[in-house]
């Protein structure tokens, strides 16, 4: 396997940067932010989960889907082609992220254009966690600290004679591609296991989410919810989105105008109302419920993979604690209890 | 994934060929698509939505009410309630809006074909049954007989009044008004289009019921079927719900694990009832 010295991976980083969009967790006024770099001295090493996940690469918070010119005549274009980028530093759990999201925008048809040109767009260098911090549960939703599912690369770091070393496992061609004239040395090298946690629940299977949907449960645990939308924004699965149109130029006789989407959240009373007033969520409890089922239940029974890969970020993220392993083992126990 | 995957997003670039009012609040719009090979292909069942586009202000899925072996326009009856709708409203003929589509699935007319048909319409719930309308007066003789109740809350909220006359006029076929309020000038029924349903009481024997209305309308008109003797697999609803991508990626149309936009948003109702959520 190849093992790179940190002095060789900042060199092949920097080169990177040269020829791709490089983007890196970034240290932002104390937020760690998947940001652009220059080079390999903006990254912010040591760090452990980021604030927001790497999806605001491939399905960015806010971006153009068409562009409305309107002058003598009306034109609709396609926005600009997303650039070619490196993605470096993905934890293993975001990666799964991109791969759910794929099962849905990808694999579902008719495809979604446009993420479909970020995804080509976007190698994914992933870099294995040492092991699971707070709030981390990638292994009670199928994952692992050094799971490779979704990645491109994955670097892990290993003991080296003189400092950090990277161990290097290719894990697509397109990452084969990106690691040609990659510097370092082939050794025989043994990958570190991470520590895991400890008294994780154990994921029901969705036909127990289904049987436990009218349980009084949901109205308790979802009681105190604010509809903040914070959870679906830090989330890697999360992909619900609105659409708008929006001025980019008005001079006279020439209108252009783009078409945006943008994040959304089933959590949010709006979300579903429609003009005139109806919602057929009309609770919070309802909404946050239909977060969590869409997760556990919908996402696997209609599109393959869970749509949680157990980042733990909502748990850190949420202002009033709610905490989604604690969802599970609620419904791990009235499973058990046999209320179905 | 490959290189060059079509955009679903983008819409059709497509022109207003006629705008008429068709009640309080309500127009009829006629649209061409600019590309005329789309729209020579533009293939389209009762029960398809399209999302419209106010450039500079959004899309709204709006229900097809028309049908292709009557009319070379495509048409659309909105409502004016929203910030889409309001701004098609000022819209005239030459205008330009998008047109993505066709949408949903439809209803499955040929397996109606033999059966007797009673629709329910209820204001704009009218909009995309006027289409079902359409097909069987086009094949009469495919369909057994058509009772038609069509309710509005007020009178001048009544959509298609125009074509009741040709409605009346077809074999086989009985259509019965009635308005939550009427007005003095009001000739029909004055009520319920539940109650009007239970009063001429339409037999269940080789029949299927289409519904199409506000959700409370059609919690209430399952109730009135089922004593008229309708099993759930006999009743057919169209729904409706807050849409932005109509092609089950937006998230915002589900009920449980079903998407409103691909699933439906014709529903046979014991499919509605398996649901795991209410969608009322």
């Amino acid at each position: 396997m190849k093992v790179l010295t940190q002095a060789q991976l900042n060199e092949w980083l920097n080169h990177l940067a040269e020829r791709f969009t490089l983007a890196a967790p970034v240290n932002v006024q104390g937020k760690l932010l998947y940001r652009q770099v220059d080079d390999s001295s903006g990254i912010a090493w040591g760090f452990e989960r980021t604030d927001m996940s790497p999806k605001t690469w491939t399905f960015p918070a806010t971006e153009p889907i068409l562009i409305i010119e309107q002058g003598a005549e009306t034109r609709l274009d396609d926005a600009p082609a997303p650039a070619p980028t490196v993605v470096f530093g993905v934890r293993p759990c975001d990666a799964r992220g991109a791969l759910a999201i794929d099962a849905l925008f990808l694999d579902k048809e008719p495809s979604d254009g446009q993420y479909a040109r970020h995804r080509e767009a976007t190698t994914l260098i992933g870099l294995a966690c040492p092991q699971m911090w707070d709030s981390c549960f990638c292994t009670v939703v199928g994952g692992a600290p050094n799971s490779t599912e979704g990645l491109d690369l994955l670097l892990t770091e290993v003991d080296g004679s003189d400092g950090a070393a990277y161990a290097v496992q290719i894990i697509s061609e397109k990452g084969e591609k990106l690691a040609a004239g990659m510097p370092g040395e082939e050794k025989g090298v043994s990958l570190p296991k991470p520590r895991l946690a400890k008294g994780l629940p154990t994921l029901p299977a969705s036909q127990e989410w289904k049987a436990q949907f009218n349980e009084t449960f949901w109205k308790q645990v979802t009681e105190r919810c604010l509809g903040c939308r914070a959870c679906t924004f830090v989330c890697p699965t999360c992909r619900c989105f609105d659409v708008r149109d929006e001025v980019v130029s008005r001079q006279p006789g020439r209108t252009v105008l783009q078409r945006l989407r943008a994040w959304d959240a089933c959590t949010s009373a709006p979300y579903r109302r429609i003009a005139g007033g109806h919602n057929p969520r009309p609770t919070q409890h309802s909404r946050l419920r239909n977060r969590f089922y869409c997760k556990f239940m919908y996402y696997p029974d209609d599109f393959g993979p869970l749509g949680c890969v157990g980042c733990g970020r909502c748990i850190e993220a949420c202002p009033v604690n709610i905490d989604i392993l604690e969802v599970i083992a609620g419904v791990e126990q009235l499973a058990a209890s046999g209320s179905s | 994934m490959t290189h060059s995957l079509p955009n679903p997003m983008k819409p059709h670039l497509a022109t207003l060929v006629g705008v008429r009012n068709l009640a309080t609040g309500i127009k009829l719009f006629q649209v061409k698509i600019d590309d005329a090979e789309v729209m020579r292909r533009f293939d389209y069942t009762p029960g398809q939505f399209a999302e419209i586009s106010a450039f500079g202000v959004g899309e709204s899925p709006i229900g097809i009410a028309s049908i292709r072996a009557r009319s070379e326009a495509i048409e659309f009856a909105v409502n004016r309630v929203g910030t889409v709708t309001e701004t098609l409203h000022r819209l005239d003929v030459g205008d330009k809006i998008g047109l993505r589509g066709p949408l949903g699935n439809g209803f499955p007319m040929e397996q109606f074909k033999g059966k007797n048909i009673v629709v329910l319409g209820g204001g704009i719930g009218g909009a995309p049954l006027r289409p079902v309308v359409q097909t069987i007066l086009h094949n009469r003789s495919d369909y057994g007989k058509l009772s038609i109740f069509w309710a509005a809350r007020t009178p001048d909220l009544l959509v298609f009044t125009d074509e009741y006359d040709e409605w009346r006029a077809a074999p086989n076929t009985e259509l019965h008004l009635t308005v939550d309020k009427a007005t003095p000038d009001w000739l029909h029924k004055e009520g319920l289009i539940t109650t009007l349903v239970e009063e001429v009481a339409p037999s269940a024997e080789n029949a299927i019921s289409i519904t199409c209305g506000p959700p409370i309308m059609i919690k209430f008109a399952m109730l009135s079927l089922q004593k008229l003797g309708f099993a759930s697999e006999q009743n057919w609803v169209t729904l409706e719900a807050k849409m932005k991508c109509g092609i089950g990626k937006c998230g915002r149309c589900n009920i449980g694990d079903k998407f409103i936009c691909l699933d439906g948003p014709i529903f046979r109702f014991d499919q509605v009832q398996q649901f795991l959520e209410s969608f009322v």
